[in-house]
């Protein structure tokens, strides 16, 4: 008898796994100014040449096309940032150490900060053989497409200077300017300015980000591009690369669509490097082959639409019940059972712990409190006017206080984060309602400021220096009321404007004097650690699995010369430039 | 005559209406690519100034037409064979896509499909041939084996004999470690037979109960027919009153739920393809519709929606062949 | 008018019995289990522990008991199978039924919204709804499954009513001058009951199934706890790499044993519905008994007492309910 077997075998066959995609992207961040560089540190590689293709996987997902455009990062491939083109220097996002030189060599701002002068180094070719030369670096900073807006000129004094030139003090646009922009060849890139295509919409798109640089793309870095498929992509060293010719002859990134397919491969030893959240990390590494390395960045935290004066609406916008919740959540279990441990404290003042303690000022804590204290929220909602109802339920009037805590659909660790929260919130008497919600709605919330608690994470800064975090994500500067959309480079969420916090903001990027600068941090980390727009949980993980039998020059826990992971930008060059094989 | 022109008549409809549909689904979606990207960009690093730029760039173009106009401009292309081009894959033509991907989902979502069915069909005409006897008993570990959740036997396979036991590839439709891309070889060949193993295996498995069970009742209920009593009575051979008369009369309600299996077959096994990385058509339609990839939407559903049409069409005119019944009944 | 009772008379057989002990077990577990068990939401054990004493089938990797949520689980499963195989037969009921038994401009027009609902990619239209709704409860996600459904049922549905429509009793109805709400009512409808509930019951176990599938694509439902989410939760949390089998394990199997228990239940309605189904069988088996015991070959065995049977089974029912089975098996687009 046949029913309803055609919808029936249609249902059953819904699908899809949590797509985590890892796109590769620089991080803009502040810094010191100052001379820098040391002259010393080119990536050479040590160890034997080897012909074992190196199997990476960083985050793509098939149908790979190719496009190395690093002016595309919605399409771009991950060899491209880094492996194939290279910044002017490249930031250790890990350590508080200077940069390492690659295509620059050292740079020094003048007094006010309006002037910086970089050195290039000589000798570096094209991957087609032309000579690298200033106007290259000119070019990549003042074409239409990457063109900062805060950058007055470029010129090139001669073939190995640059001048960059600004409006204002911009010693915090420092890493944008030397870590995180792609220097890119002028002969190539030029032709292309008149490129024309057509976006998703059908509308014409020009200018160089409609062309998909698919062919044989021009770059300095260690690798060059030699075949595309569908579902990998290979790269062959560059004989006349700088640094030295790379010590492994060939790369094969694959496109992967499941984490747990990309973990299997992992455990079969079928991929030489990979970054990824792996549950059971001592299961891949116990047999030796691979090497492993945490290295947490990026803050987790719960976003509040804070801010009732630019639109936020709820109860979380009375600091009292962001305070109380700010106590009632247990950071030690929520990092154990929802971040299998591997994640790390968080400090209230955003920066860094290991690498940004200088920055604390004195009087604040350097660690969010890691155990729940329901007693304490209780007599802040108490203190706050707050009573307690029939079912334990703190309230105003009558009325409960109802959160709702919401986290994308597939992002599991949050979505368990939120479980938890909703459990230790009931246990200090705050009703917080924990959903998942769609990627698209997640991401319309966000930025709208139509929400009321988000799990969401923060860009930890590329420098040992929370300025970019303080500057992007609270100040008023950068957000929007409620109901118009963040632009770019707006993260501020939570619409928080205190003009205390801004105004210490504004001083601390005028200046590169630390004193001021630390006087300055001490104003914002009093007003976030009391007001609490984010409240913190914890540094989520990155783990990085390295293949340490068949390779070498890995950075590593005793060496940890580079942020390690396989689709970072532009680190992931560096990575390549060093690593060879190892005699086994 | 009246038959096929009412058929046809309601196939157009159809397929007006579903392309309408398609075309305003998509844009019922709530979330811009834009936000999306920009959430995923984030989740994993962060965004430089260009970066930002160049998104802008790419993705802020401003609507200012009329959803009528729209529409309009939508069917235009449509009949000029433009299907537009994704935003997730930019900028390949959405045409490109689902023709690189349509191969591989005929081909092994099809064959495993067919095997089901001839599978399934055979099974059940033996289970309803030897009807009473212990084959019958087989019964009920079909259903059991038809209600088990796709994802969750393909997951415990490949957790079994690939990653446990190694015996099959854990991804790909071929070697990806391997080929550089597809070849015409015997090597590629044997490769892409190897790795569409554990994936037709996973489809056929949950599909042939279906077949068997609906197969086996059609046969009992057929061979208690009174031209089967005949045909015993004249003295055929069992085996020729098996397959001539028994058979070909049980299969026939089952062909025309082959029919439109056949056509959902292009919808592809979205699980399937997820877990095993497979390049199919069914997971460009999940990544388009998380990304809000609003052509690559349209042009999967489009696709979809034609082949099972197609499909309902042919066995529309088949059925209305082998037996007269259905075109008289709906005179 | 044939006696309708006899009609419908169900035969206890193994498979029945079964069938109905599986379900009847599982719908127990979901009614009373969530009492004897811990709370499914309280994650107060440590992580991921093997089946042992006080965790009957361990814990999760929150440290929510497992078993607790088991039990919840089935709760929620059968909320949403229940609703929405409900939700799908009342639909295919009106466009089946009604479309099959008032034929002209009703038919057609019910008809090709059948027929459209039929071509749909039903996984984009489940996705739009979903998204479009913040706060999915179980409820609006059997709604969705239902809608999505029906096209199927109603399919069959129709070709039976319209068979049904030309019978001598319904002719008698009509020309009675009973109205025809109630001829369907009272006279089409009770013959359709067999069926309907083969249908009732196949879409419920299609929900659960799509609801598992819902889940996976974190467009379940919000904040409940089903089979699918928990399957989810698991496939999320690596409990197969980290060797929690009992986390994953058990739902899957909680799904497939009812759907079986379900499927026996049908074919005994199966066999109501054709009752070839239900003496075949019988009869094939005496007649190879009769012929190992050599009684085919005519009156030549000793001890022979029953003349020799024929394939076809002499007590069969009302021979009308036979060209009934042919359209049925029509499936019309």
């Amino acid at each position: 008898m046949i029913r309803g077997k055609i919808r029936g075998r249609w249902l059953a066959a819904a699908a899809a796994l949590t797509s985590v995609t890892l796109l590769a992207a620089g991080c803009s961040g502040s810094g010191e100014g100052g001379e820098g560089g040391d002259n010393t540190s080119a990536p050479a590689a040590e160890g034997q040449a080897t012909d074992r293709e190196l199997v990476v996987w960083a985050g793509s997902q098939t149908p790979i096309t190719p496009n190395f455009n690093p002016y595309n990062p919605a399409a771009v491939l991950h060899l491209a940032n880094g492996g194939i083109y290279e910044p002017l220097f490249v930031y250790n996002k890990i350590a508080d150490v200077p940069p390492t030189p690659m295509l620059g060599l050292e740079w020094e701002w003048n007094e006010e900060g309006t002037e910086l002068t970089v050195k290039l180094r000589e000798g570096v070719q094209w991957n087609d053989g032309e000579p690298f030369t200033a106007e290259d670096v000119v070019y990549s900073f003042t074409n239409e497409t990457a063109k900062p807006p805060y950058l007055k000129d470029a010129v090139a004094k001669d073939d190995t200077t640059v001048v960059f030139s600004f409006d204002d003090p911009s010693f915090t646009n420092e890493f944008a300017m030397l870590g995180s922009t792609l220097i890119v060849p002028k002969h190539v890139f030029a032709e292309h300015e008149k490129d024309s295509g057509e976006d998703a919409d059908g509308n014409a798109l020009t200018g160089l980000v409609a062309w998909a640089n698919a062919e044989n793309p021009v770059g300095t870095g260690p690798y060059m591009v030699n075949t595309t498929s569908a579902a990998a992509y290979t790269a062959k060293a560059n004989p006349n690369y700088w640094g030295g010719e790379p010590k492994v002859a060939s790369l094969r990134y694959v496109g992967i669509d499941s984490n747990q397919s990309a973990e299997d491969l992992l455990t079969t030893g079928q991929i030489d490097w990979a970054t990824m959240f792996v549950p059971d990390p001592d299961r891949i590494t116990a047999s030796g082959v691979y090497g492993y390395l945490n290295t947490p960045k990026d803050p987790t935290v719960l976003y509040t639409c804070a801010n009732e004066d630019r639109g936020c609406e709820g109860e979380q916008t009375d600091v009292a019940v962001r305070q109380a919740l700010n106590l009632a959540v247990d950071r030690g279990t929520i990092n154990e059972k929802a971040f299998v441990g591997l994640a790390k404290t968080v400090s209230p003042t955003y920066a860094l712990l290991g690498r940004d303690d200088k920055w604390i000022a004195d009087g604040m804590p350097a660690e969010a409190p890691q155990a729940a204290d329901p007693a304490a929220a209780a007599k802040v909602l108490e203190d706050a006017g707050y009573t307690k109802d029939a079912d334990g339920f703190y309230g105003k009037d009558g009325k409960a206080v109802e959160l709702t805590l919401a986290s994308p659909d597939g992002w599991t660790d949050y979505n368990n984060a939120a479980k938890l929260i909703e459990e230790q919130a009931r246990e200090a008497g705050l009703k917080v309602v924990a959903t998942t919600i769609s990627e698209a709605e997640y991401g319309d919330q966000r930025f709208s400021g139509k929400f009321e608690l988000l799990v969401g994470g923060v860009v930890g800064t590329s420098i040992a220096d929370p300025y970019q975090i303080y500057r992007d994500w609270f100040t008023g500067d950068f957000t929007q009321d409620v109901g118009t959309s963040l632009g770019s480079g707006e993260w501020n969420f939570s619409r928080y404007d205190n003009p205390e916090v801004n105004e210490a903001v504004k001083t601390a990027s005028q200046t590169n004097d630390e004193a001021v600068k630390k006087e300055a941090y001490a104003v914002v980390q009093e007003h976030l650690v009391e007001d609490l727009p984010f409240i913190p949980l914890v540094v989520n993980a990155t783990q990085t699995f390295y293949n340490q039998k068949d390779y070498t020059g890995w950075p590593t826990e005793e060496d940890p010369y580079a942020f390690p992971p396989a689709w970072e930008n532009p680190s992931s060059g560096l990575v390549l430039g060093k690593i060879a094989g190892a005699g086994s | 005559m009246t038959f096929y022109l009412r058929r046809l008549a309601f196939y157009a409809i159809t397929l007006w209406a579903a392309i309408s549909l398609n075309f305003l689904i998509p844009r019922l979606l709530p979330g811009d690519p834009f936000t999306i990207l920009l959430a995923k960009l984030q989740r994993s690093g962060g965004i430089s100034p260009s970066v930002e730029n160049s998104i802008r760039l790419l993705l802020g173009a401003v609507e200012d037409q009329t959803l009528w106009e729209q529409y309009v401009h939508y069917w235009g292309n449509l009949f000029r064979g433009d299907l537009g081009v994704s935003v997730t894959q930019f900028p390949t033509p959405v045409t490109e896509l689902i023709a690189g991907a349509l191969p591989w989902t005929i081909g092994l979502v099809g064959t495993a499909t067919v095997i089901s069915f001839v599978l399934g069909i055979g099974l059940g005409a033996l289970a309803g041939w030897k009807r009473g006897t212990w084959v019958d008993s087989l019964i009920p570990s079909t259903t059991m084996m038809q209600s088990l959740p796709y994802f969750w036997v393909a997951l415990l396979l490949i957790f079994l004999f690939s990653v446990t036991l190694g015996w099959f590839p854990i991804i790909g439709a071929y070697d990806v470690f391997k080929f550089d891309a597809p070849e015409w070889s015997w090597a590629f060949v044997g490769s892409v037979i190897y790795h569409a193993f554990l994936p037709a295996l996973t489809i056929v498995i949950s599909a042939v109960g279906g077949w068997l069970l609906g197969m086996r009742n059609m046969m009992v209920s057929t061979l208690s027919e009174d031209y089967i009593t005949t045909a015993e009575a004249k003295g055929l051979r069992p085996r020729r009153i098996f397959m001539t008369y028994a058979v070909r009369n049980a299969a026939m309600p089952s062909l025309a739920g082959f029919g439109v299996s056949l056509g959902f077959v292009v919808a592809g096994s979205l699980v399937m393809e997820q877990v095993f990385t497979y390049p199919g058509v069914g997971k460009l339609m999940i990544q388009a519709v998380r990304n809000n990839d609003y052509a690559l939407m349209q042009g999967v559903f489009l696709v979809i929606t034609l082949a099972v049409l197609a499909a309902l069409f042919i066995m529309d005119l088949i059925y209305g062949f082998i037996d007269p019944r259905t075109r008289s009944n709906n005179g | 008018m044939a006696d309708r009772r006899t009609r419908f008379a169900l035969n206890w057989s193994g498979k029945l019995i079964a069938g109905v002990v599986i379900v009847g077990a599982i719908l127990l577990f979901a009614l009373i289990g969530p009492f004897f068990t811990q709370d499914p939401r309280d994650s107060d054990n440590p992580a991921l522990l093997p089946p042992g004493p006080g965790n009957p089938l361990g814990t999760s990797s929150l440290g929510y008991d497992i078993l607790a949520q088991l039990a919840e689980g089935a709760r929620g499963s059968l909320i949403v199978g229940i609703t929405a195989g409900l939700i799908a037969v009342v639909l295919a009921l009106f466009f089946g039924v009604v479309a099959g038994y008032l034929r002209g401009w009703t038919d057609e027009i019910l008809s090709l919204v059948t027929g459209i609902m039929l071509v749909i990619p039903g996984l984009p239209l489940m996705i739009v709804i979903a998204s479009y709704l913040p706060v999915r409860s179980l409820w609006v996600v059997a709604l969705i499954l239902g809608i999505t459904a029906f096209a199927g049922p109603a399919v069959v549905l129709r070709s039976q009513a319209r068979s049904l429509r030309v019978r001598d009793y319904v002719a008698a109805a009509q020309v009675a001058g009973e109205k025809t709400p109630r001829v369907i009512l009272v006279e089409v409808l009770p013959n359709l009951l067999p069926l309907l509930a083969a249908q009732f019951l196949f879409a419920v176990l299609l929900a659960i199934l799509g609801e598992a599938g819902l889940s996976y694509l974190g467009l379940g439902p919000n904040g409940s706890i089903t089979w699918g989410t928990m399957l989810n939760d698991a496939q999320g949390g690596g409990a197969l790499t980290r060797g929690a089998w009992w986390w994953f394990v058990p739902p899957g199997l909680m799904i497939a044993l009812f759907g079986c228990g379900l499927s026996l239940i049908n074919f005994a309605i199966d066999e109501v519905i054709d009752p070839k189904l239900r003496t075949a069988p019988a009869a094939a088996k005496r007649v190879r008994k009769a012929r190992k015991a050599g009684l085919d070959k005519l009156g030549t065995s000793a001890g022979a007492t029953e003349p020799a049977p024929s394939v076809s089974d002499p007590d069969r029912d009302d021979r009308s309910d036979d060209e009934t089975t042919e359209e049925k098996e029509r499936v019309e687009a």
